[in-house]
């Protein structure tokens, strides 16, 4: 008996029972529609929240400079005591090019912008979630002090005008470059540069665009390029504490535990321990953790969903049994004119793996749905399946036929024929 | 003649040792040769249908020895007993024994596709033996959709489509009314004609006279074994 016919047999003992199969398919459907959801909505996430961090370049180490010692300055504010790191730190990094892309503060401050009509404390008043979750209006800017390394270090190219110079930090040029986004929400399709804005009702040039790093511009946190950056000097008209945070960017990857090292030992040198402190750490341990957050998540939930389809494997096994018990006079009237024992195990075995295998497809229809769903539900987006989850899913549901189908199959083949003959 | 079935001093016994212990075949030694026409006859119980479970290589004897073809049936794995049973026996069974869920061509094609036979030559070889026993009409009809003698013609050409060189044939007519029982013995008789050997097991003893050759069984034991004259009734 070759293959083909044991199909085309399988089959139409599906299809003769149709209402059975399906019944008997639902706890694989369950299990696989589950598994599929749950893995694909958690990885599809995962790839998200990476493409985002590499969109924002990689091999970003956070520094981290403070002081304990707060002093009262001249207008009455508490601030911390000690003086500006950044210029040293600047220069230490540019000291080892071979190694460093660049290095910019990394701190950002609430600000008002406005020009013409477009207002940022408008934006944030009129900015709101609706009941699904979805974002209505426009999202205001974000607004960064930072170094004129300040577009290298977060892989950003320059679309319209020019990039912040040293120069505009050592003379505390009120000018800023704007991300792709904010450009948008404030320029339209109009050129920005040359363009005055208000900026906590300080006049601000704008000098250059940056050209957009994401093509999905709305995912859940907002676009990455709604941003607007001025040279950190400026915060001597903006005010504000003097900035402890500082990203360095890597040339390479290997060369960031060198890097840690290296700053580690400089700012030991450079920072008074008695008042103040200081951390150095790549930035990729934060996504590592977020992964395994993610994978420890993913890993319950598809333990849960694995053990649905172990149930609905048992109840295939089980409706096998009955089948075989059914069909015991078919098998003895197979083996009567000549069906061979492994040709009864084949004719079971396929049987149960077809059942699985549709299961399984429609199993993988209701997870592709479900994914779906479940993305737009919780994170605001939509995450199709990935191609091996689906193709996996489809193999585990076979295997599952496989496994179950043993036991009853080779059941079936061992009944002597002279009794099978006999059973009504 | 050439021998064909060869079974010497055969036992087959159930519970053996024990107080309720059943001789369903009892000493049974039996030689059909190619080409004989052979009515077994016994009543209920006399081991009859163990005979042609034994002979058609659906059982094993408990002791004894049995050749078909000069082959010693107990060295056969199930794989060679599976064979024989395909392509040198059809069966034909008193309650037909057809698969309920396959239309009439493809119970016929069911012993050619164990043979492994390609579908053309396969379907071409249930369709000849189908126009033999007159039903090349009802191909597509499921079994239950048919009277009990259209039944047993399908079942008759299922036996037939292999061409194999036995038919055995258990109480074939016993489901049937007389007239169609008829045309099914006259069938019989006719690939006897052929050139098939056939064995017939039956209680009936009119029945059993319309083999050239008859051998009855009481108590698992053959007590008569006679060539006759036939006699249609």
């Amino acid at each position: 008996m070759n293959i083909r016919q044991a199909f085309k047999m399988a089959w139409k003992s599906i299809w003769g029972k149709k209402g059975r199969a399906i019944l008997t398919m639902l706890g694989i459907i369950i299990g696989i529609a589950s598994v599929m959801t749950i893995v694909s909505a958690i990885s599809g996430y995962a790839d998200k929240m990476m493409e985002q961090f590499e969109a924002m370049g990689t091999n970003r180490i956070a520094v981290e400079v403070y002081n304990y010692v707060y002093v009262e300055d001249e207008n009455g504010n508490w601030v911390p005591q000690g003086k500006d790191y950044f210029p040293d730190i600047y220069s230490y990094c540019n000291s080892m090019k071979e190694l460093v892309v660049g290095v910019t503060p990394n701190a950002y401050f609430s600000g008002t912008m406005v020009y013409g009509t477009k207002n940022t404390d408008k934006m944030r008043e009129d900015f709101h979630y609706d009941e699904m979750g979805n974002p209505v209006g426009e999202r205001p800017p974000s607004f960064y002090y930072g170094s004129d390394q300040y577009g290298v270090c977060g892989n950003l190219k320059i679309l319209r005008g020019r990039d912040l110079t040293q120069l505009d930090i050592k003379n505390y040029n009120q000018v800023m470059v704007l991300g792709a986004q904010a450009a948008k929400a404030f320029f339209g399709t109009a050129n920005p540069v040359g363009k005055t804005v208000q900026l906590n009702s300080i006049k601000f040039e704008v000098v250059g665009v940056y050209a957009s790093r994401m093509e999905d511009e709305n995912s859940m946190m907002g676009s990455i390029d709604n941003f607007v950056v001025v040279p950190y000097t400026v915060k001597r008209v903006l005010g504000g504490e003097t900035d402890s945070s500082f990203t360095v960017v890597a040339k390479n990857m290997e060369d960031m535990e060198e890097i840690v090292s290296r700053l580690n030992g400089f700012l030991k040198g450079l920072v008074d321990q008695n008042t103040g402190g200081f951390y150095v750490q790549p930035e990729n341990q934060g996504m590592d953790y977020m992964n395994q957050t993610l994978g420890m998540i993913g890993g319950v939930l598809a333990g849960v969903a694995a053990i649905s389809l172990m149930v609905g494997g048992i109840g295939i096994m089980n409706i096998m049994l009955v089948t075989v018990t059914e069909r015991t006079r078919e098998i003895g009237i197979r083996r009567a004119i000549g069906a061979q024992r492994s040709s009864i195990v084949t004719q079971f075995l396929i049987e149960a793996a077809m059942l699985c295998g549709i299961g399984g497809l429609i199993g993988m229809a209701l997870g592709t749905g479900g994914c779906m769903l479940l993305g737009n539900l919780l994170f605001n987006m939509t995450i199709y399946p990935s191609a091996p989850v689906t193709a996996g899913a489809f193999g585990l549901s076979v295997l599952l036929g496989i496994i179950f189908g043993c036991y009853p199959a080779v059941k079936a083949s061992k009944l002597q024929p002279v009794e099978a003959l006999r059973a009504e | 003649m050439e021998k064909l079935v060869e079974l010497k001093d055969v036992f087959k016994i159930y519970g053996e040792g024990l107080e309720s212990e059943v001789r369903a075949l009892d000493g049974v030694s039996l030689t059909i040769c190619r080409g004989e026409f052979v009515a077994v006859v016994g009543q209920s119980g006399s081991g009859k249908s163990t005979m042609m479970n034994v002979l058609g290589c659906l059982d094993i004897p408990t002791r004894g020895d049995y050749f078909l073809e000069g082959t010693d049936v107990r060295e056969l794995t199930d794989k060679e007993l599976s064979r024989i049973r395909n392509k040198e026996i059809g069966f034909i069974f008193q309650q037909y024994n057809l698969i309920q869920t396959l239309t009439v061509l493809e119970n016929v094609e069911l012993p050619l596709i164990y043979q492994g036979i390609n579908a053309d030559d396969r379907r071409d070889m249930a369709l000849e033996a189908l126009e033999r026993v007159g039903l090349s009409s009802r191909i597509k009809h499921k079994p239950t959709e048919m009277s009990g003698g259209q039944q047993q013609r399908v079942a008759i050409a299922r036996a037939i489509a292999t061409r194999p060189p036995i038919i055995m044939a258990d109480e074939p007519t016993g489901a049937l009314d007389s007239r169609t029982g008829h045309e099914v013995l006259e069938f019989l008789q006719q690939l006897n004609r052929e050139g098939t050997t056939v064995i017939l097991i039956t209680h009936d003893n009119g029945i059993a006279a319309t083999a050239r050759r008859c051998v009855r069984l009481t108590d698992g034991k053959i007590v008569e074994d006679k060539e006759q004259e036939v006699d249609w009734f």
